[in-house]
């Protein structure tokens, strides 16, 4: 697959597919991006293309019947209803299509899933949701349907825009100031990516390569608060870049991340990360059932729920279930009584957050049940005895080695770090140190990728 | 001047990255003639950044011309170059292994009294070539062939050796030992001996100069994270042993003779050092099946054929061969899939099984 942070997405597919955007006349623009994204898309994926342009297809029909059914100065009961009925089919489709996928990559093979399909099946749903919620005011043309399922920005990984955010209805005039803006935003996503969450992956293969056995607890720690790092720069920092590439294009950006690990409560984790994912839960799944109204057994219900399947969206292993269950079992305390204990001590919600958070990102990695014990009886070796074979000096290889990457990581999770920057974007320092950011970052993407003679290091 | 206002960052970008293309280009078929490019994938200035990565810096290009600036990285660079410039054999005649295999011809027969003496042998003792008696030690075996032209392009490494070397080796009857016989020894390696190092109590009784990414090119030159070079080692100390496993790291660089030559050298230098040392050649560790089946590089019929060809190094007097495959792998031959997460690497609790098969491996003064 092409990702962003590869020299042919780089120094190929963006330079040529920005020039003809940036020269083809304003209403020619939603054409080529479409274009683009099938280009960019089909290169990964030639064969699943299909099902993404099926998809986009009778996802179009049923928008369209539901937009039918809701046009005039009063709408009848029976237009209500029938309007409800296409909703609820189409969104049954949707979910089919995306189950059968999913268990095909579990049943059969893994490579049977296609690429971002959690992604843009979870659009299609919002798309027809919306229709119903009165959120789509304008009737939506086949082009600007198609542009918002398959952009190529957001195909891969999100994030998960709901139709109205994409301003469809105007034309998209484009300017060098918002190419500078989506360009800084871009850049910084990529060093996220390339000189933060790539390298400290390598500490977590290293753990691995090792054998959970005979880590130190000290480097259990320090493994868990990298891997911690990697996940949030790698995810947030392609986020930046698929937001950043939309700004270019003339779209609004897209908020995913919000500094979640300064919040003070997993829930509020939660609607700082991964916002659009969060956000889509929230709006087609957890108010739908009844949200935070109704009786305690029934929120109870709700938010397992809802847990259980962000777990389930996750990945197709049991560990990622285990994942969301406990994530929802926390939620549900916070909500029944835990929240207001921890806003009566200050920093104690804080703690709490940086503590357990690793440690469910822990459950997140680790697919072997088996290993993800030991992993566990390393982080607390009074429940799992002293380990095989353990260098209790490894602490000051990796602590030495990764040291620099855990500095710069943490100094970028406080918020006024990034906020900081992000207000200096003109500054010509800030300018500099961006365009440093943007080749050191090529640097490393050029030495580790299609380089026979350097690609791997023994 | 109204455009660097507005977009200060992308006309910085499009500057640096022509300027860096052209350095690419300039480059091509000068310094970085030595790497594969390809014009669909790759863009040019990926090339430079891939020399920085090698040691190989922009400016190299100003005295570069028509003179090998190669020559200044490493020995292996320079070899590529040639064989990319004329034809393969010659290129490779020029920096393999060519001057010991003028004298032999074609037929290429080996037999212990037709080992061929390189230059640098000097300190090894007694080069009479003549009677193989128990004592005498073994001649260096020459090699059957060349490597082809076809096989240095898609990076295999041809097994010119064959395993003659291997089973004289396996001839000689080693002795058990315990751990205080490796107080002594010196360890060298990449991070398969890191690992060794790191995940067995060796580390308490020899010394280790191991570095990860290491590769036999860079043994004598490498400085080991401040440490010192392995000349300062042996200034310093005197070994008894001395064990060598490198070799993973440059599967894909060169042919099975640029990295014999290079093994060559580095064994040699370290008997002219250290000439009362015992010299363990090991086998470099095999990877996994899955591994092996799915690389085309870091697989182990790449890694058999060159474990052959260092195998005929041993004298079994001074220099020894010993394979702790043997005890890592499975039935066929690949690294147990158990010992192992990464295919590459032993778990750090099965460095025991490496130890073991050292002590199991010692040689003894009679």
């Amino acid at each position: 697959m092409v990702s962003f942070s590869s020299l042919e997405f780089l120094f190929r597919f963006l330079p040529v597919f920005l020039g003809i955007y940036f020269a083809v006349p304003a209403k020619y623009r939603e054409s080529s991006l479409l274009l683009g994204s099938i280009i960019f898309y089909a290169v990964g994926e030639p064969v699943f293309i299909l099902a993404l342009i099926l998809c986009t297809l009778v996802n179009y029909y049923f928008g369209m019947e539901i937009w039918k059914l809701g046009i005039g100065f009063e709408i009848h009961g029976w237009q209500k209803k029938k309007r409800n009925s296409l909703m609820i089919q189409a969104v049954v489709l949707d979910t089919a299509v995306l189950i059968v996928f999913k268990c095909l990559a579990v049943f059969v093979d893994s490579s049977l899933l296609p690429v971002g399909i959690s992604f843009y099946i979870f659009k299609m749903i919002s798309f027809q949701a919306d229709f119903i919620r009165g959120e789509i005011w304008s009737k939506p043309s086949f082009r600007q349907t198609a542009v918002y399922f398959t952009m190529f920005p957001q195909i891969v990984q999100g994030p998960i825009m709901r139709y109205h955010e994409g301003d469809f209805e105007h034309e998209k005039h484009v300017s060098l100031e918002q190419l500078e803006e989506g360009l800084a935003y871009f850049v910084m996503g990529l060093g996220m990516k390339a000189l933060l969450a790539d390298r400290l992956a390598i500490l977590w293969k290293d753990l691995q390569m090792i054998g959970f056995q005979s880590i130190s607890t000290p480097l259990a720690w320090l493994g868990a608060f990298g891997y911690s790092l990697q996940l949030y720069f790698d995810f947030w920092g392609y986020s930046l870049m698929a937001s950043g590439l939309l700004v270019m294009l003339g779209y609004p950006f897209v908020e995913n991340f919000n500094h979640p690990y300064a919040s003070r409560s997993i829930s509020e984790f939660y609607r700082r990360w991964h916002m659009t994912l969060g956000s889509w839960f929230r709006d087609y799944v957890y108010i739908p059932m009844g949200g935070s109204r109704g009786r305690k057994p029934r929120i109870v219900f709700n938010l397992a729920l809802v847990w259980i399947l962000t777990g389930l969206w996750h990945g197709n292993g049991f560990n990622y279930l285990i994942w969301g269950g406990i994530l929802g079992l926390f939620i549900i305390l916070e909500k029944l009584f835990l929240g207001n204990m921890l806003k009566k001590i200050p920093a104690a919600g804080n703690i709490y957050v940086l503590a357990l958070i690793p440690l469910t990102w822990v459950v997140f990695a680790i697919t072997d049940l088996k290993k993800l014990g030991i992993y566990f009886s390393r982080l607390f070796p009074f429940m799992g005895g002293p380990g095989i074979a353990v260098n209790q000096q490894d602490i000051i290889t990796y602590g030495m080695n990764y040291g620099i990457y855990f500095i710069v990581g943490i100094v970028l999770c406080i918020p006024a770090v990034f906020k900081f920057v992000d207000k200096h974007k003109k500054n010509p320092i800030t300018v500099l140190a961006l365009a440093l950011v943007f080749w050191a970052s090529v640097y490393f993407l050029s030495s580790s990728a299609g380089n026979p003679f350097m690609y791997l290091n023994f | 001047m109204e455009y660097i206002k507005k977009c200060p960052l992308f006309i910085v970008l499009m500057g640096t990255g022509l300027f860096f293309t052209l350095i690419g280009m300039l480059g091509k078929s000068n310094i970085y003639a030595g790497q594969e490019y390809d014009p669909v994938t790759t863009p040019a200035l990926a090339l430079m950044f891939r020399g920085v990565n090698d040691d190989i810096y922009p400016w190299q290009i100003l005295d570069g011309g028509s003179t090998p600036v190669m020559a200044v990285s490493s020995g292996q660079k320079d070899t590529e170059t040639s064989a990319e410039d004329g034809t393969g054999s010659e290129g490779q005649k020029e920096a393999g292994i060519s001057a010991q295999n003028d004298g032999q011809g074609e037929n290429g027969t080996v037999g212990e009294n037709d080992g061929q003496k390189k230059p640098g042998e000097e300190a090894s003792p007694s080069p009479s070539p003549a009677q193989e008696t128990d004592d005498a030690p073994l001649e260096r075996l020459a090699p059957l062939r060349e490597s082809t032209h076809d096989e240095y392009l898609n990076h295999i490494s041809a097994d010119i050796y064959g395993d003659a070397g291997v089973r004289r080796a396996a001839a000689y009857e080693f002795d058990k030992v315990d751990e205080s016989y490796f107080d002594d020894a010196l360890f060298i390696g990449d991070s398969r001996t890191v690992g060794l190092r790191d995940y067995t109590d060796l580390s308490d009784h020899g010394d280790f100069y191991c570095e990860t990414s290491l590769t036999i090119h860079k043994v004598m030159e490498e400085d080991f994270g401040g440490k010192g070079t392995i000349e300062d080692a042996l200034e310093n100390r005197d070994y008894g042993k001395i064990y060598l496993m490198v070799g993973i790291n440059e599967l894909g660089r060169g042919t099975t003779e640029n990295y014999m030559e290079a093994y060559t050298e580095v064994v040699d230098k370290l008997r002219e050092l250290e000439p009362e040392a015992k010299i363990f050649v090991q086998a470099v560790m095999r990877v996994s099946g899955e591994k092996s089946d799915s690389d085309a590089i870091f697989n182990n019929s790449n890694i058999n054929a060159r474990n052959n060809a260092i195998a005929t190094l041993a004298d079994n007097r001074q220099i020894f061969y010993i394979d702790v495959n043997e005890v890592v792998c499975d039935e066929e031959g690949n690294l147990n899939a158990e010992y192992t997460h990464d295919k590459i690497h032993l778990l750090g609790m099965y460095n025991e099984l490496w130890k073991e098969f050292l002590l199991a491996h010692g040689v003894l003064n009679d």
